[in-house]
């Protein structure tokens, strides 16, 4: 594990322990994480900053709830931290991160489905914060942020990993079902019934943009969970 | 419309939209396709459907390339999770961040000491990986080794200490602190009862044979390094005794 490691710190100068750790920013995933590995105690705390928001965007349409979603990424995080000499270089951190906060998630909703507790609360204010900071966002992109959230939150759950990953994040359909654990024909029929579900949920999507209304017999479908 | 245009069964019923986004996926046998893809031509409404569905995945996707910034209140939790996280492990491989400690001292500090507290047993008996010589054979003579990784003790003679702590803080980007933290500690009271007790490096080493600890404060400038190697870090509850010093100074780069 050590042979091929030539630095510890990235290059920099001795100039004494104020220097700032410049230098990191240049370095790709692969190269902050095998320093990780090899103990240097900053470079996995910029590797979470570099890709926090995406990580966050996938927590939050997958577990629909903010707090569950800061909870399911903190496991996710510190279980990539621990278990980061398993990373296979071969892969994109990217995606190695995927698998781990999909998977916490997912075992969230599992553990969640166990105890079989009430739905947890609706909290408007919060839902509204998710929506991202209110200067930066025009209202229109924060309201099609919150239809998403809300009509993701009404699906199955495994029908709205896989449309996060294949529709969302652009995974291929093998790529998701390698995160997902699952045969590719699998992910590819949640998507196709996740999409099915979700149209009528976000059909005024499409009659916003100046299209004709969707038919009413899909508007008037029933939100199935299978 | 069939061949005739005449109206059959599969016209007079529309298709659900389970059917239609199975379509689009190619999920249906290659017969149901068929029929399903001829009604979809021949229907406006469940063309509609079909249309709307590719356009809900490109609408996804469209929303999918926007990050949702993680709300200001998680984002810094989670900096304090890792941040303690890279602190416990420092405390069981040795080495941590300086700039983490000096940023959040009091949130961290206590966790640090108690998790010393649990490996001082680990500490003792010495994460002792030796470097082998093989090793120093590579950087080309002088018995130079650019970094060490964490964890290990190289070994030294008493006259590669100064070149080998050159290198080090040359290749790092702040103090060098590979050291369990017993040895650190013991190391640091050292450095406290010396005229500048300033600490750039402590280093677990083997130098001429012994467990050493090696130990760079800085000299008149930044750039001055003073180097004093001492026994009796290693061990639990031991006192430094020096038994070697030098000094060298860094290359300004």
């Amino acid at each position: 594990m050590t042979s091929d490691i030539t630095r510890i710190g990235p290059p920099g100068t001795a100039d004494g322990p104020a220097a700032p750790p410049a230098g990191y920013d240049s370095m790709d995933d692969h190269e902050l994480l095998r320093l990780h590995v090899a103990g240097n105690p900053d470079t996995f705390g910029l590797l979470v900053k570099r890709h926090r928001d995406r990580m966050w965007a996938v927590a939050i349409r997958t577990l629909g709830e903010p707090e569950e979603a800061a909870d399911a990424l903190q496991e996710a995080f510190i279980s990539a931290f621990r278990r980061a000499d398993s990373f296979r270089g071969d892969a994109k951190v990217t995606t190695w991160l995927h698998r781990i906060v999909v998977n916490a998630c997912l075992d969230r909703i599992r553990r969640r489905q166990v105890r079989q507790t009430d739905p947890l609360p609706e909290d408007e204010d919060r839902a509204a914060e998710l929506a991202g900071p209110v200067e930066e966002d025009a209202a229109e992109v924060r309201e099609r942020r919150l239809d998403v959230l809300k009509a993701l939150k009404q699906i199955n759950v495994d029908q709205r990993s896989a449309l996060v990953l294949v529709d969302m994040e652009g995974y291929s359909i093998e790529e998701a079902a390698a995160i997902l654990g699952c045969a590719p024909g699998t992910v590819k029929s949640r998507c196709a019934r996740g999409r099915a579900r979700l149209l009528p949920l976000l059909r005024h999507w499409q009659t916003t943009r100046g299209g004709s209304d969707v038919p009413e017999k899909t508007a008037a479908e029933t939100v199935g969970t299978e | 419309m069939t061949e005739s245009g005449l109206p059959t069964s599969e016209h007079l019923e529309h298709l659900d939209t389970d059917t239609i986004a199975d379509l689009i996926e190619n999920l249906l046998p290659a017969p149901e396709a068929h029929r399903a893809r001829e009604h979809v031509k021949a229907c406006p409404d469940c063309q509609q459907t079909f249309d709307a569905l590719r356009q809900l995945t490109e609408d996804l996707a469209d929303e999918g390339r926007a990050d949702i910034p993680m709300p200001t209140d998680v984002a810094e939790h989670l900096d304090a999770v890792i941040v303690s996280e890279s602190v416990l492990r420092a405390s069981t491989v040795g080495v941590h961040s300086l700039v983490q400690l000096r940023e959040e001292p009091r949130r961290h500090l206590p966790k640090l000491v108690l998790a010393a507290a649990g490996v001082i047993v680990v500490a003792g008996i010495g994460v002792g990986v030796v470097i082998s010589t093989a090793d120093q054979s590579k950087e080309g003579g002088a018995g130079i080794i650019p970094t060490v990784p964490i964890g290990t003790v190289p070994t030294l003679t008493s006259d590669q200490v100064g070149p080998n702590v050159q290198r080090w803080l040359e290749n790092a980007n702040g103090p060098v602190l590979h050291a369990g933290p017993a040895e650190l500690a013991c190391a640091r009271s050292f450095a406290d009862g010396r005229s500048n007790p300033d600490v750039r490096l402590i280093q677990q080493a083997k130098v001429d044979g012994k467990r050493a600890t090696v130990i760079g404060l800085q000299g008149g400038s930044q750039r001055d390094i003073l180097i004093t190697v001492v026994t009796g870090c290693s061990s639990a509850g031991g006192a430094a005794a020096p038994f070697y010093e030098t000094s060298v100074t860094l290359r300004s780069r």
